[in-house]
């Protein structure tokens, strides 16, 4: 059987355990606040700080990016990610030889995305395209046909490439998802009809897409009946999936609720999207949505001053997406712990990391076989709240499944053999070879130890030395933190 | 597999040379014995506490720590993956509960079935050396022909012929083929079949039953068709295996690890209709290995960057990457020394036999109500090249089923488990061209542990050749199921067997059960 298909199984369990208790609960992990070096100068960036901001805004520092950056301030780096379109460079991955088919093989599906993001001229989009799939979570598991997903891919790009699009905004964002064949399919909403109205997606578009259950004081965003007004608002929706490569959404009015509603005690005969806006003027949206985006790339949660400019730069734009994330990524907490990084990389960004750092492409389903057993295929999340993330990323099957994959893409990988290589010399060659990942002093020294005790009398002894080198330097447990 | 012949003739395949021992039929190289066209409902995770916190001899009734909970196994770390095959969804955790309450209660009487995958050639094992009867099993397989004086060592090396060690009770009339024997020249080893065997009395020390020509009639030369009646305790083909009903019947309807395929998929035999089973394919591979490295160590080498000084204050999640790793390598010491075995238990190194015996003790001892367990083993379609082919892997079968019985017995839970023998189909009584034999009847099949009333359990019929030019089966197979039902596992055949009952066992001193 194949791994996608047990993917598939497992996760439609998962997904009918979860609908079964109520409520759901959309769980972040929050780490404790660690304090922010005192070294960083956002003025001109040291090397840490510019592999720092291109892990989490990216997958990890290129040389090049290296160069270009350091010294230089974390404005312009940050404006680059933003401004420079989304693009692709290299030769096209395959899947043993033969071109991706990514309608035909839910493998294909899936390696195609990862090669999209290995190849990636601005990492950026692409990261932030994941992070999109991973809040308007729907899964391949009950999406049918995969063109749905690809579509919704598509749409995600287009409010992740903020190069293509200054002005994208989370409101735009969310009037499209709301009627998108993929959503309308995995919650259900093309059911969603007059006199039978379907509370699916209304409910987690507060739920998990906007509002949240409380606030921060702990009291209901909403209620039960807002989410049953709601569902009338969204009715009368469908797909055409006739052309399975143009399908489309349609609004049949007679399908629709036509009657007034009451959407947080407001009154009116509202469309699907007034019931968006009305959602999103809710005074919880904000920081609902702009902590979770903070969360995606600082280890810890901002402080109430830092949430509340974040906030004003957002309403006061008009729930653009720009200017918070330019605030996001040039807040100094981004810089917090250098010496030690101090974020799990999810798997996604830990697989095409460890890719670009070996300049390895997609030539077989190493790639998601590996992200099946880290927990994280993407266009399969286990449920519509995405990913738990955080430190449940790393348990004794991941940390295998993580060390497994970068030791196989080292293995695959053509080793100069040279005779009289000092154990020294063997280790900067190893490391150079992997990218020259953050160590710790004392995991510096371990390897180094270890490279002074490997024989190296042999040829196949020098290509063991190189191989457990690399691994160790980039699949260890220091290679899964960013 | 359609343009191979099914009837198992395989006359036209090219006269033995070098490399006769390769020769096979085409459509044998596939194993078909498991269900592939059944997926597993869900895939568990093990964890390391279902097998590595109770080491060996620790008492049955010991064990047991309740209220476990998902989040405590994931902390703790895992050591391997069960592919469930269930009728209805098992929740993750109350699987967990129930297969945990079993360790709380007494072990129950459990099986091991050893499939020898291809059919075996019993009557090179079990050798009529009465002198008419060898003058006509030497007549018919002049090429491969034991010898009836105990002489050892392998004909292929050194060009003798292997001896035969006679099978005390027999009045001389059977005897062992000395790869199935200890001693030095034999299976190298000191422990083998005639040491289970013992006197043949039945008695104490008397613990391996021994049916020369099991089987079904008329014969399906078939591999696959033969399999599936094997499994199914049937001869027409079931949805459900002999096992997988007796569990519907009288098993857990909680409980996968109840009974367990140890291979990748489910094996035909323990394929139920409601009763949750389950797969697994390995406990051991949870190692850090990088491909190419031999010589290093990955996992000592990775245990040592894990041990480095504690980060900062704060970093959660370095400390919790250093720790995982730093389990994951504990895990996996912890089972290595779990599999290790104590000295004078040797199991034959490097074979797969051994790998699965070992992880089938393990699973049995540890607690979690394994009541079956399926072993896929070997490659006995020997077509040519016989005697090279199939003398190492009996050596090993004899060699194995001892170390397994003194395994476990030294986890203090032998006396609780019977292993079974078989193979789909016994061969041809006369060799062909090619130094082998070709699909026959009547093979060889086995009954081993201390429960087990050992010796001659069914009768040898003599170099008779039938008119196919067979063994003439003298044991029906689903004699023995029913023995195993009524006398060991417990419950009504008639709920488990369709078209019995069946004459039972007929043993050469007259008895008629198959336990002690």
């Amino acid at each position: 059987m194949s791994r996608l298909a047990y993917s598939a199984n497992r996760r439609r369990a998962r997904r009918a355990k979860r609908a079964a208790a109520k409520p759901r609960r959309h769980r972040l992990f929050l780490p404790p606040a660690s304090t922010v070096d005192q070294t960083v100068d956002l003025t001109s960036m040291s090397a840490a700080m510019v592999d720092r901001l291109f892990w989490r805004a990216g997958f990890g520092p290129t040389q090049a990016d290296r160069t270009a950056w350091t010294g230089k301030p974390v404005k312009d780096a940050v404006n680059w990610l933003l401004t420079t379109p989304a693009g692709v460079s290299g030769v096209p991955g395959t899947n043993g030889g033969k071109a991706f088919d990514p309608t035909g093989d839910d493998t294909d599906l899936v390696l195609s995305w990862v090669d999209r993001m290995v190849r990636s001229t601005n990492p950026f989009p692409e990261r932030l395209g994941f992070f999109w799939h991973r809040h308007f979570a729907n899964s391949r598991a009950s999406v049918s046909p995969p063109q749905l997903l690809m579509q919704q891919n598509d749409l995600f790009r287009k409010y992740s490439d903020l190069a293509a699009n200054p002005t994208a905004s989370f409101k735009d964002l969310t009037h499209e998802v709301t009627i998108n064949p993929s959503m309308l399919r995995f919650l259900t909403g093309e059911y969603n009809v007059k006199g039978a109205p379907n509370e699916n997606y209304g409910r987690e578009l507060m739920e998990l897409f906007s509002l949240g259950i409380t606030n921060a004081a702990g009291a209901a965003n909403y209620s039960e009946d807002d989410v049953k007004q709601l569902a009338k608002a969204f009715s009368g929706w469908q797909i055409d999936d006739s052309n399975p490569d143009a399908v489309t959404s349609y609004f049949t009015p007679d399908r629709w609720y036509n009657g007034p509603k009451i959407v947080f005690g407001k009154f009116g005969n509202y469309h699907y999207d007034d019931a968006v806006d009305l959602v999103l003027a809710h005074p919880n949206h904000p920081a609902f949505l702009l902590t979770k985006l903070w969360n995606e790339f600082v280890a810890t949660p901002p402080d109430a001053a830092t949430l509340a400019k974040l906030v004003s730069t957002y309403t006061s734009s008009g729930l653009q997406i720009k200017p918070v994330i330019q605030q996001i990524l040039t807040d100094p907490a981004l810089f917090a712990s250098l010496s030690e990084p101090n974020l799990v990389k999810p798997p996604i960004v830990y697989v095409v990391g460890t890719m670009r750092a070996l300049g390895a492409g997609v030539t077989d389903t190493s790639a998601t076989d590996h992200l099946d057993d880290m927990g994280q295929l993407p266009y399969f999340p286990p449920t519509v709240a995405g990913w738990e993330g955080g430190l449940s990323w790393l348990n004794t099957n991941t940390a295998l499944a993580r060390f497994g994959f970068a030791a196989s893409l080292i293995s695959n990988a053509t080793i100069d053999d040279v005779p009289g290589e000092t154990a020294s010399s063997a280790y900067d060659r190893a490391y150079a070879a992997v990218g020259q990942p953050w160590l710790s002093s004392a995991t510096q020294a371990a390897i180094r130890d270890f490279s002074n005790r490997a024989g190296s009398g042999t040829s196949k002894l020098r290509k063991e030395r190189q191989l457990m080198l690399r691994a160790l330097m980039l699949a260890g447990p220091d290679g899964q933190v960013m | 597999m359609t343009d191979t012949p099914r009837n198992g003739d395989h006359d036209k395949l090219p006269a033995g040379g070098a490399d006769a021992h390769a020769l096979r039929c085409a459509d044998c190289a596939r194993s078909d014995s498991l269900v592939t066209d059944l997926e597993p409902t869900s895939r568990v995770p093990i964890p390391a506490e279902a097998l590595a916190g109770f080491p060996d001899g620790v008492p049955h009734a010991k064990r047991g720590p309740r209220g476990v909970d998902r989040r405590s196994f994931l902390r703790n770390g895992l050591i391997g993956t069960a592919a469930v095959y269930s009728a209805t969804r098992l929740d993750w955790g109350s699987m967990w509960e129930a297969a945990l309450a079993e360790a709380a209660e007494p072990m129950q009487k459990s099986i091991v079935c050893i499939f020898l995958n291809g059919g075996n050639d019993g009557l090179n094992a079990i050798v009529p050396v009465a002198a008419d009867q060898y003058s006509a099993y030497q007549a018919a397989r002049s090429n491969i022909a034991r010898i009836t004086d105990t002489t050892t060592g392998s004909q292929a090396s050194s060009g003798t012929q292997v001896g035969t060690t006679v099978m005390p009770g027999t009045g001389t009339t059977l005897a062992f083929a000395n790869p199935l024997v200890s001693g030095t020249g034999n299976n190298t080893d000191t422990k083998g079949f005639d040491t289970l065997y013992g006197d043949g009395s039945g008695g104490a020390g008397s613990d391996l039953a021994v049916f020369p020509a099991a089987d079904y009639t008329p014969a399906n030369r078939s591999h696959f068709e033969s399999r599936d009646y094997w499994f199914a305790g049937a001869l027409q083909e079931l949805q459900t295996g002999w096992l997988g009903r007796w569990l519907d019947a009288y098993g857990s309807q909680s409980n996968p690890l109840q009974a367990v395929s140890l291979d990748s998929s489910l094996s035909k035999q323990i394929r139920s209709s409601s009763a949750p089973v389950c797969a697994i394919e390995d406990l051991g591979g949870a190692r850090f290995s990088v491909p190419g490295v031999t010589v290093a160590d990955p996992n000592a080498e990775v245990g040592k960057l894990a041990a480095v000084a504690a980060p900062s204050a704060g970093n959660v999640s370095l400390a919790r990457s250093r720790s995982i790793y730093g389990l994951t390598v504990d895990v996996s010491n912890r089972l290595t020394g779990l599999g290790a075995v104590q000295p004078g238990q040797g199991y034959p190194p490097n074979t797969d036999l051994s790998r699965k015996l070992q992880l089938a003790a393990t699973l049995l001892s540890a607690g979690l109500g394994t009541r079956i367990v399926t072993i896929d083993w070997g490659s006995f379609d020997t077509h040519g090249g016989q005697v090279t082919a199939q003398d190492p892997q009996l050596a090993v079968l004899s060699r194995g089923l001892a170390a397994f019985k003194a395994d476990l017995a030294a986890r203090g839970i032998e006396q609780n488990v019977v292993t079974m023998v078989f193979s789909e189909f016994g061969r041809r009584i006369a060799s062909n061209d090619s130094q082998g034999t070709d699909h026959g009847a009547g093979g060889m099949m086995l009954v081993s542990g201390s429960a087990v009333r050992g010796g001659l359990a069914g009768e040898h019929p003599g170099v008779k050749v039938d008119d196919d030019g067979d063994l003439v089966v003298k044991t029906d197979f689903r004699s023995v199921y029913q023995s195993l039902i009524s006398e060991w596992l417990g419950g009504d055949p008639a709920n488990v067997l369709p078209g019995g009952p069946f004459p039972g066992i007929q043993r050469y001193d007259g008895g008629t059960s198959l336990m002690k």
